[in-house]
């Protein structure tokens, strides 16, 4: 599904080149979860945010699907965003003048889903997350935790072939981790891509196959439960 | 999707409102300002378009060659009337009026009610039958094709007859015009609209005329021009080549042969009465100063939304990733922005109506205009709102859909807002010239007011009553002087055909040592003995009229401005030549402003009269003490002299300050303060946005600042320098300005320009600004920096 060959990242100041990915080279099947896991600064969210193509690499290839994505137009991207991929945050990133039911409508509307089939779209999803109650409350209301679902409630109503997460857990206790992290276990049960980014050993442990970033490169691609591990250099 | 753009531009009002109110504000002032000048200069244009006629309808006037202070008048002979009709085939009706008041100005007609007690109207006309063929006039009672034909007949307005016949039903009562006159009521008109530029209060036929001005020839003189002459033409006619014929016809014409007649649209009459553009170039200014200030305010929403929209960064960020295109946040944002535009709209016309009676006063109008009913100027106002909100909307909204959201959501964007940010500068600093430039000036124009008003005149113009008089009998002066002078409380009292601001007779002279061709436009007055000392002038050289010297009846004082115009070094006896009699010069008076202050003093010259009174006359007498018991004094006596003749003592420092000169320099000083504060408001607002997209770009700079101890004077300091860099281009652009206002300023005589006006300007401007800075850091300063720290 994602295929990512020779990727580099890199800043150019004027005297030196600085690489932030370096021949990054990654493929991810589909219902894959992988956890994204190395050092602050080591190009994980560069990494993450190029997959999502919210940011274009300075050289390689990218195709989702065997079709390559890089120099996509404006309207081509969107369509990805509204149809293929889903984002989560660690800051959450709900938007705060809307509730939590326009939140997680939102990314339906811009998908130019009908009023009635959105209301019971989202109502569904709140129904999953228990959240019913809380549907009329502003993010500011929620607690951590429950802001974080409310995050993957609206990047996952669009139906999204792969989800993107980038720490979601980060500004999370533990307890209110473990509980985004079965959410995320689950989805991926379900069929769901999942890419996510995290400092948290244990929750790395979700994902099927772990991999190590360190300084641009892609130190070790382990899959997680088979114990299985291969050294990419 | 629309019902989620509304939900989402509301939660932006109630999430920011105090971004909303300030752009409200700034809007609403912006737009009011706009309505309200749309609606005056709408009104200017609109005068005279009720009429059915008005394409069609043309004043025919003169244009004199050697004529001051311009070459066109808007009166004519009465000659131009029967030549009209008979040489020029395109004309279907022509229309002969004429002012009854003639005369000095301020001087109208009285009637005599039934109880005695006499009314006095302004705005009497004699006029032809024709008046209601070419203009459009609702007749209440009385027959429109013969309600001016006979001789001793009158129609009069509504609002006259209530005034002279409470009791309704004044067709074929009779009025007395003055007190001898009777008429008979043979119409009632409804009254001239407001923008109707002619408004006759009544109209007395002109086959009246003959009889009671004793002119029976008038319909042949070509001299007196002070007729008005209204033609209607003839569907389809070509007003340019009639205006061509006119002229033609009217060439060889014998004491005509320096003036001209020409076709003066009614379109005109209003905004441009005799040719000149003053009317025009006023709505140009007033229509260039209210889109200026609504370009200001425009400029003032880029601004404050770019400033927000740091705020607002983050949830376009999430959108664009959550799938929303640009075009989609674009549209979003500048539906949001017409959404404020039309709300600040209908607001402004609101503010706009409620606002009327300042402009008026502003204006020293009287324009009575709802909004409401106007819907051509509504669909007007709303298409300019809609535009705005389009222009200005367009940039934030490009600007803002092109957020890369990576870098949004990391709170980055703003990083290298340098250049945007100098441009801001810009404007801002434009703004405030703008309004350094309105203040300075109104600052001018205030102290040239107070200049004006408190001029020596070089007379004395307190004490003085004066009345017109225009006896059936002749009077013998001294008659009335000595029954005048009885009283302790008058200390003098004169006649003559002009005084100081009434009243105007030119003509030519030639004069002892002139040049073959050579001759002066002149101002002249018809006085008696007592007229110099009345008014306190002053003589330079010689005397003043005197009945010890019987050829003074051929004598004539002179005024300085004359003298220096004659060349002469030793003026006493030398002659002047008028209408080819000679005079001789008895005295030179100092000069004195026989006309409003901002006009040069003319060329003038004092005749004296035979001390009789007959005909119009000026009568002015100078009392002491208290002026309500001189006026009843002076009134009683001349009513017991002159039984038959109606009058009126006016009190001449108010004839002063109603000259036509002295509104129109207050209305200007108004006008500018108001421009001044509008543009002080909106330069204020932009200075707030400005200092607030500083603030908010700056959040957590100032915040790291705090924690690191650092002061808030620095702070303080750091935004005072760069608000001290577009105080000075406000300087450098607005006081330059100003002083070439004051340089181009019309009037012979004006204050030196002081410094004090700039320095106040700026020192105003310097102190608003500095109180806009003081707010926000104040804010800062109260806030707590780990709030600013929180958000990575
Ligand atoms: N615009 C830029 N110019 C130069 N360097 C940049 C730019 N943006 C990011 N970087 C650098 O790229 C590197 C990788 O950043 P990235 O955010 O991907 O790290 P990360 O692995 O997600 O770290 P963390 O765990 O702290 O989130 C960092 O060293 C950062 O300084
Ligand atoms: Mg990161």
């Amino acid at each position: 599904m994602i295929y990512l060959n020779n990727i580099d990242k890199y800043y150019d100041s004027k005297f030196q080149r600085t690489f932030v990915l370096k021949a990054i080279k990654l493929e991810v099947k589909e219902g894959e979860f992988v956890s994204i896991m190395g050092p602050s600064g080591s190009g994980k969210s560069t990494l993450l945010n190029i997959i999502g193509l919210l940011d274009a690499p300075s050289a390689g290839e990218y195709s989702l699907y065997d079709k390559s994505v890089l120099d996509l137009k404006e309207k081509a991207k969107v369509d990805y965003h509204r149809n293929f991929m889903g984002f989560i945050f660690q800051a959450y990133h709900l938007i705060e003048e809307m509730t939590v039911y326009e939140n997680i409508e939102t990314p339906l509307i811009y998908k130019g889903v009908k009023s009635k089939d959105r209301q019971a779209m989202v109502a569904d999803l709140l129904d999953r997350f228990n959240m019913v109650a809380k549907k009329d409350l502003f993010p500011q209301q929620l607690s951590g935790g429950q802001q974080q679902l409310v995050g993957i409630a609206r990047a996952i109503i669009g139906k999204p072939k792969l989800l993107l997460a980038d720490e979601p857990t980060g500004n999370l206790h533990s307890l209110q981790g473990e509980m985004i992290m079965e959410t995320l276990k689950t989805l991926n049960d379900e069929g769901m891509t999942i890419i996510q980014v995290t400092h948290n050993e244990k929750f790395a442990e979700y994902g099927k196959r772990i991999i190590r970033l360190e300084d641009g490169i892609i130190r070790k691609d382990i899959a997680g439960n088979t114990k299985f591990a291969s050294i990419v250099k | 999707m629309i019902k989620h753009f509304l939900t989402n531009i509301l939660r932006n009002v109630r999430h920011n409102k105090v971004f909303t109110f300030i752009n409200l504000t700034n809007l609403v002032v912006g737009f009011a300002v706009f309505i309200l000048f749309s609606v005056v200069v709408n009104y200017e244009l609109d005068y005279d378009k009720f009429n059915t006629n008005y394409d069609q309808i043309y004043r025919v006037q003169t244009r004199q060659e050697d004529s001051y202070p311009t070459n066109f008048c808007t009166y004519s002979p009465a000659a131009f009337r029967y030549h009209l009709m008979a040489d020029v085939p395109e004309v279907e009706q022509v229309l002969l009026m004429r002012e009854v008041s003639g005369g000095a100005k301020g001087s109208g007609q009285f009637f005599t009610l039934p109880d005695g007690s006499q009314l006095y109207e302004l705005n009497g006309y004699w006029s032809e039958n024709s008046i209601f063929d070419i203009f459009t006039i609702t007749l209440k009672e009385g027959n429109k094709s013969n309600a001016l034909t006979e001789p001793g007949t009158i129609a009069i307005s509504e609002t006259l007859s209530k005034k002279l016949f409470p009791e309704g039903n004044a067709l074929g009562k009779q009025v007395t015009v003055g007190k001898r006159f009777p008429v008979t009521v043979s119409a009632v008109y409804a009254d001239f609209p407001q923008n109707s530029n002619l408004k006759a209060t009544y109209l007395v036929s002109m086959a009246t005329y003959p009889v009671l001005s004793g002119e029976q020839a008038y319909g042949e003189n070509w001299t007196n021009i002070s007729f008005d002459n209204y033609i209607l033409l003839k569907k389809g006619a070509d007003p340019k080549l009639v205006d061509a014929k006119i002229k033609d016809v009217f060439k060889n014409v014998k004491n005509f042969e320096k003036s001209s007649p020409y076709l003066h649209p009614l379109s005109k009459l209003h905004i441009s009465p005799n040719s000149q553009p003053d009317v025009i170039v006023g709505l140009g200014i007033i229509s260039l100063a209210a889109i200026l200030v609504l370009v200001l305010a425009s400029v003032n929403y880029v601004n404050l939304s770019l400033a927000n929209s740091t705020q607002r960064s983050k949830e376009i960020g999430i959108k664009k990733v959550i799938g929303s295109s640009k075009k989609l946040i674009a549209s979003q944002f500048l539906s949001e922005t017409i959404l404020h535009t039309l709300a600040a709209t209908i607001l402004a016309l609101f503010v706009a109506q409620a606002s009327f009676p300042l402009l008026n006063r502003i204006l020293n109008r009287n324009i009575d205009f709802s909004i409401w009913g106007n819907g051509q100027l509504l669909i007007f106002i709303l298409l300019v709102s809609l535009l705005v909100g389009v222009l200005s909307g367009l940039y934030p909204a490009l600007v803002i859909s092109a957020y890369n959201p990576v870098k949004v959501l990391k709170g980055k964007i703003f990083s290298n807002g340098g250049n945007s940010f100098s441009i801001k500068k810009v404007l801002v600093a434009a703004q405030f010239s703008i309004s350094l430039f309105m203040l300075i000036v109104s600052f001018i124009l205030f102290n040239h007011v107070n200049f004006i008003l408190n001029k020596d005149l070089g007379f004395d113009n307190k004490n003085i009553l004066y009345t017109e008089i225009n006896p059936r009998d002749k009077m013998k002066f001294e008659t009335v002087k000595t029954r005048m002078l009885q009283h302790p409380e008058i200390a003098g009292i004169s006649f003559s055909s002009t005084i100081p601001f009434i009243g105007n007779i030119g003509g030519y002279v030639t004069w002892q040592g002139a040049a073959p061709d050579e001759k002066e436009m002149i101002s002249r007055n018809y006085v008696n003995y007592d007229f110099i000392p009345t008014y306190n002038l002053k003589m330079a050289y010689g005397r003043n009229f005197s009945k010890e010297y019987p050829a003074d009846n051929k004598g004539c004082i002179i005024n300085e401005t004359a003298l220096k115009v004659f060349g002469w070094s030793d003026p006493i006896g030398k002659q002047i030549y008028l209408e080819g009699k000679p005079f001789s010069v008895v005295g030179v008076v100092k000069d004195f402003h026989p006309f409003s202050v901002h006009n040069p003093i003319p060329t003038y010259i004092m005749f004296l009269n035979n001390n009789v009174i007959s005909g119009s006359t000026l009568l002015s007498v100078r009392f002491t003490g208290d002026e309500q018991k001189a006026r009843s004094l002076i009134t009683g006596e001349l009513v017991t002299i002159f039984p038959n003749d109606p009058f009126e003592f006016k009190d001449f420092s108010v004839a002063f300050y109603l000259d036509d000169a002295i509104p129109f320099w207050q209305s200007m000083k108004r006008m500018f303060m108001f421009f001044a504060v509008v543009t002080l408001v909106i330069s204020t607002i932009g200075l707030f946005g400005l200092i607030l997209f500083t603030v908010k770009r700056r959040t957590k700079e100032i915040g790291v600042r705090k924690v690191l101890g650092s002061s808030v004077g620095s702070i303080y300091w750091q935004l005072s320098t760069e608000v001290i860099g577009m105080l000075g281009f406000a300087i450098l652009v607005g006081c330059p300005g100003a002083a070439y206002i004051y340089k181009t300023m019309p009037g012979a005589y004006k204050e030196p320009l002081t410094a004090s006006v700039f320095i106040i300007g700026i020192v105003l401007i310097a102190i608003i600004a500095q109180l806009t800075i003081s707010f926000h850091v104040l804010k800062v300063a109260v806030s707590n920096p780990v709030e600013a720290l929180r958000y990575e």
